[in-house]
């Protein structure tokens, strides 16, 4: 049970971090003119952050049994 | 090039496309319910419809003009989706749950099953996405121009057309096709299977075009790196120096509540779901297909920069950049990618949104129009589809008008802000909805029409400006020349971008409104009852998910009704269900308030919550359940912990009830065996008088020889013998007269010391016969209590013989002593004989009391101390059993002295 709060814990921390990554002030510090291969870089970093909350989602949730599965109600009797 | 002619013959050959998979599609959900249909991809793929023209072209010319701005409609989905947990599986849940058919059903389910609040919501979407719908006209007409119209030989039948024709045409196609689709049928669920197939195909189609395009466009020019430094070259680049700015918040916040809000995404998100783990996939799926939607974006958006001659609309970047390069297929790729991303946004929305209308504002008309009872059992459910069908036409007639009068602003991007800002006035209710047990009806009816209000004023008004000289006029200068009313510039806000300055205000008020309003006004029963069915939807245990309906229908009724809404068959499965269940014959169904209440849901899923609860409150008569029942199902969670705050008290009351049991039990056992001891003494005690007094006067009859002075002495022994059967006699009824107070009983001054000397005397004889010893402590003076002086001596006596009976002590010695305590005459009787035992102190001066085994042979009938405290009781005083100073019992007599 405990492993499942954590997960959640971890949901809500993804969100709020992608949420504060996207927004002013945080993305002041990567909006600089400079260039990677041509691409600005603020470009990159948004793609970058917006990857890796698909990736986060994709692995918590994945960890994450499924309602009413068999691993839920182990964890639940646990 | 390509001529318009078969541009639009492709047009048509792939909306038949859609129309023979929708069908397909449809068919096979019905059969198999575990289909390719039913899976998490075609979940995704249909949430995917967020993706509109909007994306396809407005995208590319959104980045053209301002940048990186164009990804915050994208990253706020992502948040949500990233967060599915908290608020997506939330809402999925309920509607679930509730069988929720639209946003509008949502809030006015949540919020005691309002209609008004329905009707509000929905007018509201019907208008606010008006320009939504406008946008994806005007993007198929351009799309339609800019492939055929680039060359004078191409417009073929289009000759002689402009564009405004040319949306009417697409727009009047689009209905006939949104009807032709979506409303064949009126759902149960209101799943529309098929139409989320041909989403699916669209939404396929629609990526693999825009990602082929890129493709295209990277090779083209030659890499990444190249086509933004050749861009560099000629100054056009990638400028986010203002970006993250109030537009870039408000653009994210926006799309945060559009995401839900929507009534397309809310219809393919909640209502399609058909399986709560969907979202699973969904939540990391659905990021991912908008962040490839995005990827060549900026790419296209550059290069279309660097490239195309200037005055060349950057919104068809996609459709043109392709053509310019004598790429025709991939052009009609492209075309048909832009035409599949207009198209399902238009079929979807205009689907939901027709079901707003006819579940919300048509149908509670045929029901207030026509009483219960009235119509044909097909009539409800032909009347929603005409309903449905004329609710197309308008949507969409709405969506025509706005493009005819805002034809000549020429960027996509901005119109469709224009209806998200509309619709996020839903969000703050839809949270609430969520999270907050105390929001009421009228607080979020209030906020959704002042934030709407404040729209219009700010949003949907300026909008206009370049078509209406009057609205320019109002801008510049305000109402009557109220400055501080201009709708770009509310309360001199000056200077901020204008869709933030809407944005701004009318969220402001809606939340304001809201959340004042929730806290100065009170819920009605059904509201609470509502709000906690949604609030603590996770919470286990929730076996009252209210069957508010309640009293006397009967069968026949109710399966009239279920009839008219839900067809025969499906009304006649259900019915029949119920009946298998509770083990009766169809026939002689009685509909238990259960029943009831999965009717009414099952209604619901047809026409909403609302006119599902209408329409059974006029069959159920005497439906209205007392407001106290309401009240107690209301707050669940309050309900439990009262509930174990009773069953703790119960628990508790038991056990000291089972502890006093216990007591009494053993104190009337203890009783029993000294009655059954006492009966067989009595019984013992009376045999042998009897049994002298029978023989000697059987001796007196038989015989006539007997001399007078023998005669003499039998009769004297008999004479005794019944003297003591008579006082035995006495005592037991003396006892039980003073115990049913049945003799009167005169208190009168008497002196109790006096009393005690008398009793003395009287025991001098028996107490002299004994060898007794008697100690005279301390004496009080003469002592004036109230009472009856022979009674008093009376249980002086009692006290001090049984003091002499009971001492088994070699030299016996009893201590009489009287005091004056705190306005009391206290008499103590004290002797060293045995004592008490402790366990049968409680039962010494119960009747029938003998002392225990061992003393039985002292004869009397153990009536003497339970007589003593009856007598002390009625003088208004005590009598105990106190530790003495002698080692055995101590009795302690207490009587008020007069004053």
């Amino acid at each position: 049970m405990a492993e499942r709060r954590k997960l959640r814990g971890g949901m809500l921390l993804l969100t709020v971090l992608g949420a504060a990554l996207m927004l002013p002030p945080l993305v002041f510090v990567f909006d600089q003119p400079i260039a990677h291969f041509g691409i600005p870089q603020i470009v990159f970093y948004l793609f970058a952050v917006w990857a890796l909350l698909i990736a986060g989602t994709a692995l918590l949730t994945h960890a994450l049994p499924p309602e009413g599965s068999d691993a839920d109600k182990r964890d639940g009797e646990r | 090039m390509l001529s318009a002619d078969f541009v639009i013959a492709t047009a048509v050959g792939y909306v038949g496309l859609l129309f023979v998979l929708a069908y397909f599609g449809d068919r096979r959900a019905r059969v198999n319910t575990k289909s390719f249909l039913h899976s998490p991809a075609v979940y995704t793929l249909s949430i995917s419809v967020y993706c509109t023209s909007w994306t396809f072209y407005g995208a590319v010319g959104n980045a053209a003009r301002s940048g990186l701005e164009f990804l915050t409609i994208y990253l706020g989905p992502t948040l949500v989706f990233v967060g599915w947990w908290f608020l997506l599986r939330r809402l999925v849940r309920i509607s679930h749950n509730q069988r929720l058919t639209s946003v509008a059903d949502l809030l006015s389910s949540r919020f005691g099953k309002s209609n008004r609040l329905a009707v509000l919501i929905t007018c509201i979407a019907v208008i606010g996405i008006a320009p939504y719908i406008a946008l994806q006209l005007k993007a198929v007409t351009s799309s339609i121009q800019a492939v055929a119209g680039s060359s004078e030989f191409g417009r073929g039948s289009l000759k002689g057309i402009d564009d405004v024709g040319l949306a009417f045409g697409v727009a009047a196609a689009m209905a006939l096709f949104t009807i032709l689709f979506g409303t064949r049928h009126v759902d149960a669920k209101e799943q529309h299977h098929g139409v989320v197939a041909a989403i699916a195909f669209e939404a396929v189609v629609k990526l693999a075009a825009l990602l082929a395009v890129g493709v295209f466009v990277v090779f083209v020019g030659g890499g990444f790196e190249n086509i933004f430094s050749k861009a560099a070259e000629v100054g056009v680049v990638v400028d986010a120096t203002n970006t993250f700015d109030s537009r870039w918040l408000t653009t994210l916040a926006l799309s945060v509540a559009a995401i839900v809000c929507l009534p397309r995404q809310f219809q393919v998100t909640v209502v399609e779901n058909s399986d709560e783990n969907h979202l699973r996939v969904a939540s990391w799926a659905f990021p991912a297909y908008m962040l490839l939607m995005s990827l060549f974006i900026l790419p296209i958006a550059v290069f279309g920069m660097t490239t195309m001659p200037d005055g060349s609309n950057p919104d068809m970047f996609a459709l043109t950049l392709p053509m310019a390069f004598g790429q025709d297929a991939l052009a009609m790729f492209a075309f048909i990618g832009g035409f599949s991303s207009a198209t399902s946004m238009i079929i979807l929305e205009s689907i939901a949104l027709s079901i707003m209308v006819s579940n919300h504002i048509v149908m509670p008309l045929i029901l207030r129009l026509s009483p219960a009872g009235s119509g044909d059992g097909q009539g409800v459910t032909s009347l929603l589809l005409i309903a449905r069908r004329f609710s197309i036409v308008l949507i969409l007639s709405l969506g025509f008008f706005y493009f005819f009068f805002t034809r000549d602003s020429d960027a996509l991007a901005p119109i469709g802000l224009i209806s998200f800002t509309a619709i996020a006035q839903f969000f703050p209710a839809v949270i609430a909805a969520l999270f907050w047990r105390d929001a009421s009806l009228k607080a979020a009816t209030a906020a959704i029409a002042a934030g709407f209000v404040f729209w219009v004023w700010c949003s949907f008004l300026p909008s206009f400006e370049s078509v209406s000289p009057q609205v320019a006029m109002l801008l510049d200068r305000g109402p009557w020349g109220i400055s501080w009313l201009r709708p770009e510039a509310m309360f001199g806000l000056d200077g901020i971008d204008p869709l933030a300055h809407a944005a701004f205000w009318s969220l402001l008020v809606n939340v304001l409104t809201l959340t004042l309003g929730s806290l100065l006004t009170t819920q009605s029963a059904l509201e609470r009852i509502q709000a906690s069915v949604f609030v603590d939807v996770f919470k286990r245990g929730q076996a009252t998910r209210g069957n508010f309906v309640r009293g006397s229908a009967t069968a026949n009724d109710l399966f009239f009704v279920a009839e008219r809404v839900l067809g025969e068959r499906r009304a006649a499965a259900l019915f029949e269900t119920e009946a298998r269940d509770s083990g009766v014959d169809p026939d002689m169904l009685e509909p238990s308030p259960e029943f009831i209440g999965r009717l009414e849901r099952e209604l619901a899923g047809s026409i909403g919550a609302a006119s599902a609860h209408v329409m059974l409150s006029k069959v159920v008569s005497g439906s209205d359940v007392s407001l106290e029942e309401m009240m107690q199902m209301a707050d669940e969670t309050q309900q439990v912990i009262e509930y174990s705050q009773q069953l703790e008290k119960t628990s508790a009351e038991l056990r000291s009830t089972a502890r006093q049991l216990e007591d009494a039990n053993a104190q009337l056992r203890e009783l029993d065996s000294q009655k059954d001891e006492f009966l067989s003494q009595v019984s013992h005690e009376v045999r042998t008088p009897m049994t002298s007094i029978r023989s000697f006067s059987e001796i007196l009859l038989d015989s006539d020889d007997i001399d007078v002075d023998q005669r003499q002495h039998f009769v004297s022994t008999i004479h005794q013998e019944s003297l003591r059967l008579t006082k035995l006699l006495d005592e037991i009824l003396d006892l039980s007269a003073l115990e049913r107070g049945e003799r009167t009983w005169d208190n009168v001054p008497i002196d109790a010391e006096a009393a005690l000397d008398r009793a003395l005397a009287v025991c001098e004889a028996l107490l002299r016969q004994r060898g007794m010893k008697v100690e005279l402590g301390e004496r009080a003076q003469p002592t004036m209590v109230e009472g009856d002086a022979d009674r008093l001596c009376q249980v002086f006596i009692n006290l001090i013989s049984n003091a002499v009976k009971y001492n088994d002590s070699d030299k016996p010695v009893i201590r009489i002593t009287s005091t004056i305590k705190a306005g009391s005459y206290v008499a103590k009787i004290a002797d060293n004989g045995p004592g008490i035992a402790k366990r049968e102190r409680k039962l010494i001066f119960e009747k029938f009391w003998r002392g225990p085994g061992g003393m039985a042979d002292q004869g009397g009938a153990g009536l003497g101390l339970a007589i003593s405290r009856q007598i002390v009781a009625r003088m208004n005083g005590a009598l105990d059993l106190v530790p003495g100073p002698l080692p055995g019992a101590c009795f302690r007599i207490r009587l008020a002295v007069m004053k």
